[in-house]
C-alpha cells in the first residue's frame, strides 16, 4: 500500500463526487432527513441524546447507499478508465480500498450536520459522552459496511443502474434475514438473526460498544472488499 | 525490448489472437496493421497487462507480461482505444492523478506535466474539462497520461483517431521523434500512417500473423516481377503490338485510351533486366511520343489487401 497512490485515488473519488448531480442529491437527502429527525425526535422526547437520530438514518442508509456506491466501478469501466488503472502501477488492493476510502470520505462529509445537532445537545443539555461514541461507532461501522457491499456490487457489472439493484437487493437481504431468523427455530434461527444488520446497530445505539459487534461489521467489510478484489482479478483472464 | 512468442487468446472457441509471434527491438516502431476485430486490440492489451493470455509468452521490457505484470506497467505508456479520462476532471488535476498512480517523483511531477502539456499544445487548455474539450483534444489528453511517467515502452492504440489532418501530422512526427529512446508499438488501419511513421510493420488478420517485415521489404517482397506504366501518345493497336515484343516485357495490360491519341498500359517485365530503356527506344524508333513510363511498386494498401483477402479465400 503507497499512501501517495491511496490519496490520489481518494482525492479523485471525491472530486467525482463533488462534481457530479448525484454527489449533491445524496448531501442534500441527509442533510434534510437527517435535520428533519433530529428536529421532530427532539422536539418529541427532549432527550439529550443522538441515538433516534442515528437509528433512523442507518435506516434511510440502507436505500441510500446504492445511489453513491453504484458509480465506483461500473463508470470506470464503462467509460474505458479502467484500463488506466489496470495498467498502471497499482495493485487490485490499491484500486479497491483507494475507491473504499473515498466513498468513506465522502460520507464522513454527510457527517457534518450531525455535528451542529451534536453541539446544540450538549450546549443545551447534559448528554453522557461514552454513549455519544458508542452511537457515532455504530453508525459509521454500519456506513462502513453497507459502501463495502455497494463497491462489491458495482464491480459485477458496467451498468450502474443493475450496480444499483443489485447493491440494494444484498441490503434487504442483511435487514429481512433478520425476520427470517425470528420464524425459524433452534441454532439455524440464530445463526439467520446474526446475519442481520440490526442485529448489531442495537447496542451502539443503547451505548455500549461490544466487540463482538465491532467484529461483524469487521468482517462485513473485510469480505465486501475481499471479493470486490477476486472479482477485478478474475476480469483480466 | 518486446518479444511476442505464440500469444493465444480464447474466448471460448474464439481465438481472438491465435499464435501471434512478432519481436520489436529497442528504439523501433512497429505498426500493427489489421482490419477491424483482428485482434490487435487484445494484443494490446495482454502487452499492457490488462488482459492475461490463454498460452504463449510475451515480455515487455526484460519483464514476462505473466510472472512480473508490476514491473512492465511501471515501464508502459499506454494509449487504450478509447482514451482514459475522466470528464469531470480538469486537465491539469487529471494529469496530477497520473503521475501520482504512476509514481512520478514528488519533485519533478510539475515539470514533467508542463514538459507534457507543452509536447501536445494542451497548455491553453490545461484549466478546463477534460468533458468539454473536443475529440482531437480528449485523444490528446489519452496520449500525455501515456507518456506523463516517461516510458521505457509506448503502446498506442490508434494515436490519430478523432484528430484533424493537421493534428494528425504533428501527432506522427511527435511519435517519429519518440523513438530512438523508446520502443513503440501503434495499432492503425490506417495505412499511411503505417508507411510514414514505422519501421516494421506486422500485419494481423482473424487473430493471426499473416505478414511481418520491415515496410520496404514487404511491398517489395509480394509485387513479384516489376510493373510499369506507360503512357504513349500513337495509334493504340499498334503501340500495343510494338510494346509487346520489346524484349524483357512479359505481360501487357491496356489501361483505356485517353484523349488526343493517348493511350496507357500497364507493363509487367520479367525481371531480369530493366525494360525502360528498350521500351523507350521501341517508341522513338516508331516517332511516338512518351508521355511517361512510371514503375509501380505495390503500395501497402494492395499487400495489405492481398493478404487479407487471400486468407478469407483460403
Amino acid at each position: 500500500m503507497n499512501s501517495r497512490k491511496l490519496m490520489a485515488l481518494v482525492n479523485k473519488e471525491l472530486i467525482h463526487y463533488f462534481s457530479s448531480f448525484m454527489g449533491y442529491v445524496v448531501l442534500f437527502a441527509f442533510f434534510v432527513i437527517s435535520g428533519y429527525f433530529y428536529y421532530l425526535i427532539m422536539v418529541e422526547s427532549h432527550q439529550a441524546s443522538m441515538q433516534p437520530v442515528f437509528q433512523t438514518m442507518v435506516f434511510i442508509l440502507l436505500f441510500i447507499t446504492p445511489a453513491i456506491t453504484m458509480r465506483l466501478w461500473s463508470e470506470e469501466e464503462k467509460s474505458g478508465t479502467a484500463e488506466l488503472l489496470k495498467t498502471s502501477p497499482l495493485t487490485v488492493w490499491e484500486i479497491v480500498i483507494g475507491k473504499y476510502l473515498g466513498v468513506c470520505a465522502f460520507f464522513l462529509v454527510t457527517l457534518l450536520p450531525t455535528f451542529v445537532y451534536l453541539a446544540l445537545i450538549i450546549a443545551n443539555g447534559s448528554p453522557d459522552y461514552p454513549p455519544l461514541v458508542a452511537n457515532y461507532l455504530g453508525y459509521i461501522l454500519a456506513a462502513m459496511a453497507f459502501f463495502a457491499i455497494g463497491l462489491l456490487a458495482s464491480t459485477l457489472t458496467e451498468n450502474q443502474i443493475i450496480s444499483a439493484i443489485i447493491a440494494f437487493a444484498m441490503l434487504l437481504m442483511l435487514w429481512v434475514i433478520g425476520a427470517a431468523g425470528d420464524s425459524v427455530q433452534g441454532p439455524m434461527g440464530d445463526f439467520l438473526k446474526y446475519l442481520s444488520v440490526f442485529q448489531h446497530t442495537g447496542d451502539f445505539f443503547s451505548g455500549v460498544i461490544d466487540l463482538s459487534h465491532v467484529f461483524y461489521f469487521a468482517s462485513v467489510i473485510f469480505l465486501g472488499l475481499f471479493f470486490s478484489v477476486k472479482i477485478l482479478e478474475s476480469k483480466r483472464t | 525490448m518486446i518479444e511476442v512468442k505464440d500469444l493465444v487468446k480464447t474466448y471460448g472457441a474464439l481465438a481472438a489472437v491465435d499464435r501471434v509471434t512478432f519481436s520489436v527491438p529497442q528504439g523501433a516502431i512497429l505498426g500493427l496493421l489489421g482490419p477491424n476485430g483482428a485482434g490487435k486490440t487484445t494484443t494490446m492489451r495482454i502487452l499492457t497487462t490488462s488482459l492475461s493470455p490463454s498460452a504463449g509468452k510475451a515480455v515487455v521490457a526484460g519483464f514476462d507480461v505473466v510472472d512480473q505484470p508490476e514491473e512492465v506497467r511501471k515501464r508502459i505508456g499506454y494509449l487504450p482505444e478509447i482514451p482514459p479520462i475522466y470528464g469531470d476532471m480538469t486537465v491539469i488535476n487529471y494529469l496530477k492523478f497520473v503521475s501520482d498512480i504512476k509514481e512520478v517523483p514528488q519533485d519533478k511531477k510539475a515539470n514533467r506535466i508542463g514538459e507534457v502539456l507543452e509536447m501536445l499544445s494542451l497548455e491553453d487548455m490545461s484549466r478546463r474539462l477534460i468533458g468539454h474539450l473536443s475529440l482531437g483534444y480528449r485523444q490528446r489528453v489519452g496520449l500525455a497520461q501515456a507518456l506523463l511517467h516517461d516510458p521505457e515502452v509506448l503502446i498506442l492504440d490508434e494515436p490519430t483517431r478523432g484528430l484533424d489532418p493537421k493534428q494528425i501530422l504533428e501527432i506522427r512526427k511527435l511519435i517519429k521523434s519518440l523513438s530512438g529512446k523508446r520502443t513503440i508499438i501503434l495499432s492503425t488501419h490506417i495505412l499511411p500512417e503505417v508507411s510514414s511513421t514505422c519501421d516494421d510493420v506486422v500485419i494481423i488478420d482473424r487473430g493471426r500473423v499473416v505478414a511481418a517485415d520491415t515496410v520496404e521489404n514487404l511491398s517489395q517482397r509480394l509485387s513479384g516481377g516489376k510493373t510499369l506504366e506507360v503512357e504513349v501518345k500513337g495509334p493504340a493497336a499498334e503501340v500495343e503490338k510494338a510494346l509487346e515484343k520489346t524484349e524483357g516485357v512479359s505481360a501487357l495490360k491496356s489501361l483505356g485510351n485517353g484523349s488526343r491519341g493517348v493511350c496507357r498500359f500497364e507493363v509487367t517485365t520479367d525481371g531480369s533486366n530493366d525494360a525502360r530503356e528498350a521500351l523507350f527506344q521501341c517508341i522513338v524508333r516508331n516517332k511516338w511520343v512518351l508521355y511517361q513510363l512510371t514503375p509501380l511498386g505495390m503500395s501497402l494498401e494492395d499487400v495489405f489487401l492481398k493478404l487479407t483477402t487471400k486468407e478469407t479465400a483460403a
